[in-house]
């Protein structure tokens, strides 16, 4: 495919402006099973995270006497994008972005709590549309929340992307693909606390700069919206006790 | 109906207090007090109550296990926690077989949460359901208010494991469950004992 133009009239190629996210929706506790579950849907991004444990860590050689333990897989689906994503299964990028995304919780998990166990978070991508490993953050926090686990904060995160010499916020696919940059940023948003910084391509010290003001810019946003999914999630319970199910 | 809150949902993050205050499942950040986990704020007196969460073994809590693994020195047992019980038999006055569902009393929990059970006694027959532990105290009352209410309508026997098991025997054990089931839905509202009074005294006249 030929390069896209990115920007035309100072509108993207979806018909936002620079600084506008793509619609986000968050839901809490869609799974039974799991201790804690979220499911995210941004933009065309559809992406499941499911919490289980504190539970007995699995290798046991693994655990430590100290604190739990956060095991993180992050998965995209083989159909969750246009191109061929061969067999599914963990691969050199999932690893890579699931490592970041364990480090990203243990910054904000009160792990010393619960010393020789294990957390479990599976993040599995269902549709995949460009900031995948933010979406995943994002619903993994809900998620863990939702199980109950002790957390000092509650994590949201946005890609920056830099397109035809223009900074703009929540970067699509195909800007990612096309574009000239894309810097995944993650926060505690309690005291604006940086979680994760990655950067792809070349940005100067004040696209730099200008990309940190537009993430910060809305990730208020990002955040209540992960309120209101766990407090739905309760005032759903309430509707059931009002109907006197 | 209607029901009102208890208290205010709070979030991992949120703000509790302006002051340094001791407060279970908060911590404290430069002088302020904020909410570790997901669970009701009760202002008037400051305490958070988790909504959810796994079961923390704590000592003297008695306890509904599941013998999981028979050993010479004495059985691992499932209390249903992260962590695992250990009864030993030298302390035990009865033999216990895989899978049988015991009652017992944690003794100790070390730095490392072993947990060590005594005074284990079997559970014969009977059904066994697990709600999440952190809806247990709605379950038994104030002074065992809603377990006697529960008790008295179904003509059941109940035991309340504090790790989220309750074992039921005999009498209406369908309506218990039920009844066990509605107070753990329902256990984050107010005028709740009323509620499953009304709801028991409905379902006996049935």
């Amino acid at each position: 495919m030929e390069k896209p133009k990115l920007i035309i009239d100072g509108k993207r190629l979806d018909g936002r402006s620079l600084d506008e996210m793509r619609p986000l929706k968050i839901q809490a506790g869609v799974l039974n099973k799991a201790d804690g579950s979220a499911y995210v849907e941004w933009g065309a991004n559809k992406v499941l995270a499911a919490v289980y444990g504190p539970r007995e860590c699995i290798p046991r050689h693994d655990a430590s006497p100290y604190r739990a333990v956060i095991h993180c897989r992050y998965l995209m689906a083989p159909f969750s994008t246009l191109d061929e994503h061969g067999r599914s299964g963990p691969n050199r990028r999932s690893i890579e972005v699931s490592k970041v995304i364990k480090e990203v919780f243990e910054n904000v998990v009160m792990t010393e709590k619960f010393p020789k166990t294990a957390i479990d978070i599976f993040i599995e991508v269902l549709q995949a549309d460009g900031g995948t490993r933010c979406a995943g953050i994002t619903a993994a926090a809900v998620a863990l929340a939702d199980a109950g686990i002790p957390m000092k904060d509650l994590p949201c995160a946005v890609a920056v992307g830099k397109i035809e010499n223009e900074v703009a916020v929540d970067s699509g696919k195909l800007e990612d693909n096309y574009g000239d940059g894309d810097m995944p940023i993650a926060i505690a948003p309690r005291n604006n606390e940086l979680l994760l910084l990655q950067m792809d391509g070349m940005f100067t010290k004040d696209e730099l700069r200008k990309a940190l003001e537009l993430a910060f810019s809305v990730f208020p946003k990002i955040n209540a919206l992960q309120v209101e999914a766990l407090r739905a999630h309760y005032a759903v319970k309430k509707d059931e006790v009002d109907r006197g199910d | 109906m209607m029901v009102i809150w208890m208290a205010r949902i709070v979030v991992p993050g949120e703000l509790l207090a302006g002051s340094p205050q001791r407060i279970e499942f908060a911590y404290v950040e430069n002088g302020r007090t904020y909410s570790s986990v997901l669970g009701l704020f009760d202002e008037a007196n400051p305490r958070v109550i988790p909504l959810e969460g796994p079961y923390m073994p704590a000592q003297y809590d008695i306890i509904v296990g599941i013998v999981n693994e028979v050993k010479f020195a004495g059985y691992n047992i499932d209390i249903n926690s992260p962590y695992r019980g250990f009864l030993s038999a030298k302390d035990s006055r009865y033999e216990h077989k895989l899978g049988d569902v015991i009652s017992a009393k944690i003794v100790e929990v070390d730095e490392v949460k072993n947990v060590d059970l005594e005074g284990a006694r079997s559970l014969k027959d009977g059904e066994i359901i697990e709600i999440s532990p952190a809806k247990i105290p709605r379950v038994i009352g104030k002074k065992n208010s809603m377990l006697d209410m529960i008790r008295d309508a179904t003509k059941s026997e109940i035991f309340v494991g504090k790790n989220g098991r309750i074992w039921i025997l005999g009498g209406n054990s369908a309506l218990a469950v039920r009844t066990i089931l509605k107070v753990e839905k329902e256990a984050h509202t107010t005028g709740l004992t009323e509620r499953i009074s009304d709801f028991l005294k409905q379902e006996v006249s049935k």
